[in-house]
């Protein structure tokens, strides 16, 4: 039409607020690193170790598929990187390096590439990769023999563990205090409770993961846990020992939240936390497992999108407030 | 640009600006030589047009494209046109542009003139269609006859002193700086079109001023949606919204109170009133007003007053969430051009192919509760008539946040644009295969 200037034309809105996906895995990664750091410092240089080819490998899985694929390469939007963080949080500091590197191909590949890679997976992809591989090599995820060469001034036994074998007696011997700071013998990133929640509550507080899924999930631990405990106080163990062992507060704050397979609407993250928490502590109390997280998160991820199609009525959908009368209140 | 907070937990809240205390009087813009008026009726190459090249207008003399045309567009000046062409907006909707060359004497045409000695809608709607401010005559005009109301029963008018988006503030000035006519202003409007259910609506903050004494006021808070129409119209009239129905459609007709007082003054002047007032915002955010005619192409305006567009940047017209690009500086002032942003390059936000990562942030701040987050797959793969049925589609009121705050930037109000307006052309469509057959 008329003279051409080079002017950049877009659609509206021209504004944005700034966020971005890579900014909200910086964020995540940021907000696991003291529990991380934590566990690197208790369980030395094999934990680095874990924890970086953890990450590294994510990253790489994710390149090769993309290149396979013929999609374009997105890693810098560090999708793969924390997959492959809270991954490496999850394992013992032993895992020999073939097993770390098979688990962050499942939970690339397997949990989140093949369903059309970030946004498309129904599963934790992080928690894919662990379910696959500690069903597969259970003996490497028995932290107690895993461990059983550290030097530890504190019961070097892994709590959940000996939950299931000796009963709620256990319980005297984890304080909560020591829990909190770490004393515990478990996964890298998940023995510092303390640190942990901190990551979590900064998440909270930037907006950055869902916190009605995270205190719906820790209310459901609590609940269900407590009631088991005032059953049997001899057999079960207290809401707070469940709190800070295992995997649940990785659980509340990093897994239950990934975006892509967890409700976006208020009833649903409600009833979708509740069920996970409740579950948690059904399979640690009378199922197989020593720990239930990763199987409860899973099967939450699985009824996510019956759960979320309970939404709000949308604007005007509802109830004809004066269906052809004349209006109310207009002049005041 | 508003950024989000570092504090994330809640949704950030949008305010709409207020106009300034003691707002200065627009900078008039002189006529320019050569103006650019937009016809909305496509050209036909297969007929002759009966408008042509070298043909000479007055100011206020209607141009109509062919002998049965029922639209047209007013000249705003005198002088000669000298291109006739195709124009595409948006959507890909055809039209038509021409370009008229400033005579040196203005003479007005007659016909306005000579036939408004009474107030009517008709006569207002056949001769002052598309003057400052851009008041619904055409509307107003179909409504009142039965014959071609479409249904539309306009009950109520709601002069409006607020603005669509949150940086502009064109209505609110038009509001304070007309302030002590506007309840005759508004007696006008009651003899002219037989309605007596008027409103004014107008921020909270500026209904404190006395000259709105014993007028009919709705005021409005500040947050960013409360403004527009829809939601105004559901949350401060108590008429419910209902989706896929415009507010005439539900009885209300809005005219901004700039619109009014061109129509007020194209009465008591005998001359129908072509100068727009347009609220400019400069890189810096820095705003400023200016008076300019209709026509005017934007370049002038910036080149008068200093602000200055360099490559890459972007022009927009309209506010920052909702407004429309202009990829050209000869793009035209028009009859409802209330706001004009430059934006520089350097922040101009990207978008991104990415899917959506279901994050949830749109769910949070959408005001309508549409379910913006499976929404914006069906639009992505076309399924509009889904979006639709199933996922509100048609309770978007089009207020632009949910694209602002998206962390995939998906350009997801366009998409939401894009699927309305497939739906209404397939719409369109089917009416007129009905009539057809
Ligand atoms: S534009 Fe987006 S946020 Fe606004 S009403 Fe529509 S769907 Fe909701
Ligand atoms: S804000 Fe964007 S990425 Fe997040 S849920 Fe909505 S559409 Fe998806």
């Amino acid at each position: 039409m008329f003279k051409q200037n080079k002017f950049t034309v877009s659609h509206a809105p021209f504004w944005h607020d700034g966020d971005s996906i890579k900014e909200m895995n910086l964020n995540i990664m940021a907000a696991a690193l003291p529990a991380t750091l934590f566990g690197i410092i208790q369980f030395g240089m094999a934990a680095l170790g874990v924890v970086c080819l953890s990450i590294a490998s994510a990253m790489a899985w994710e390149a090769l598929f993309c290149v396979a694929a013929k999609r374009p390469i997105v890693i810098h939007d560090y999708n793969a990187a924390v997959i492959g963080m809270l991954f490496g949080m999850m394992l013992p500091a032993t895992l020999p390096w073939w097993a770390v590197i098979t688990g962050t191909f499942v939970c690339i590949v397997i949990g989140q590439q093949i369903f059309g890679g970030i946004g498309g997976n129904p599963f934790n992809p992080t928690l894919i990769g662990m379910a696959i591989t500690s069903l597969s090599w259970q003996h490497l995820f028995d932290f107690n023999t895993a461990l059983v060469n550290y030097q530890l001034t504190f019961t070097a036994l892994d709590p959940l563990a000996a939950l299931k074998h000796q009963g709620a007696s256990v319980v005297a011997m984890f304080p909560t205090s020591s829990l909190l700071m770490g004393k515990q013998i478990g996964a890298i990133g998940s023995i510092f409770a303390a640190g942990l929640i901190a990551g979590g509550i900064y998440l909270i507080i930037r907006g950055y993961i869902r916190w009605e899924i995270t205190l719906s999930y820790i209310a459901g631990i609590v609940v269900t846990a407590w009631i088991f405990n005032i059953t049997d106080p001899v057999k079960y163990a207290t809401p707070m020992f469940h709190l800070l062992t295992g995997y649940t507060l990785l659980g509340a704050f990093f897994l239950a939240n990934e975006t892509s397979s967890s409700p976006v609407n208020l009833i649903p993250m409600i009833i979708y936390g509740v069920i996970g928490g409740c579950l948690t502590i059904l399979i640690r109390n009378i199922g197989a497992y020593p720990d239930g997280t990763i199987y409860a998160i899973l099967f939450i991820n699985l009824i996510n999108p019956l759960i979320d199609k309970i939404r709000p009525k949308a604007f005007g959908t509802i109830r004809p407030k004066n269906s052809g009368k004349e209006c109310k209140q207009c002049v005041k | 640009m508003i950024k989000r907070s570092f504090i994330g937990l809640t949704e950030p809240k949008l305010k709409c600006d207020l106009v300034e205390p003691g707002p200065k009087e627009p900078e008039a813009i002189p006529i320019p030589p050569r103006l650019i008026l937009l016809l909305n009726e496509p050209l036909d190459s297969t007929k002759e047009t009966l408008v042509k090249k070298g043909d000479m207008v007055n100011k206020g003399e209607r141009i109509f494209l062919y002998k049965e045309s029922k639209e047209y567009v007013a000249a705003p000046v005198s002088g000669t046109i000298t291109t006739v062409a195709p124009f595409t907006g948006d959507f890909g909707e055809l039209a038509t542009y021409l370009v008229v060359e400033t005579n040196a004497k203005q003479d007005i045409h007659k016909s306005f003139t000579e036939s408004i000695s009474i107030p009517d809608i008709q006569t207002a709607d056949s001769y002052l269609r598309g003057i400052a401010g851009n008041p619904p005559l055409k509307l107003l005009a179909e409504a009142a006859d039965g014959a071609k109301s479409n249904g539309i029963n306009i009950k109520k008018i709601i002069i409006s002193g607020i603005d669509q988006d949150i940086l502009c503030t064109t209505r609110q000035f038009a509001l304070t700086r007309f302030r002590d006519e506007l309840s005759k202003a508004v007696a006008f409007l009651k003899q002219l079109t037989g309605i007596s259910d008027i409103s004014i609506v107008m921020p909270d903050a500026l209904a404190k001023l006395s000259a709105f004494n014993g007028m009919n006021i709705v005021k409005i808070s500040s947050d960013y949606v409360d403004s527009l129409s829809p939601m105004l119209m559901d949350k401060y009239l108590g008429i419910s919204f209902v989706p896929g129905k415009t507010c005439e459609e539900l009885g209300l007709c809005f005219i901004s109170v700039e619109a009014l007082f061109s129509l007020v003054k194209s009465y008591s002047q005998k001359e129908p009133v072509y100068e727009k007032i347009i609220t400019i915002i400069d890189k810096k955010g820095k705003k400023s007003r200016v008076s300019a005619t209709i026509g005017t192409p934007i370049h002038r305006i910036f080149t008068k007053i200093g602000v200055e567009t360099a490559e890459k940047d972007r022009i927009i017209i309209g506010g920052p969430l909702r407004g429309v690009a202009a990829y050209t500086l000869y793009y035209p002032v028009t009859p409802d051009m209330d706001t004009l942003m430059v934006q520089d390059s350097s922040v101009i936000p990207t978008i991104s192919d990415y899917p959506c990562i279901n994050c949830g942030k749109c769910v949070r701040i959408c005001p309508t509760n549409v379910p913006v987050n499976v929404l914006v797959r069906y639009l992505e793969a076309n399924l509009y008539q889904d979006a639709a049925d199933s996922y509100d589609l048609f309770s978007c009121i089009e207020c632009g946040l949910c694209s602002y705050v998206c962390s995939a930037k998906i350009p997801i109000f366009q998409y939401i644009r894009l699927g309305k307006h497939e739906l209404n052309k397939i719409e369109l469509e089917m009416i007129k295969e009905a009539e057809n057959v």
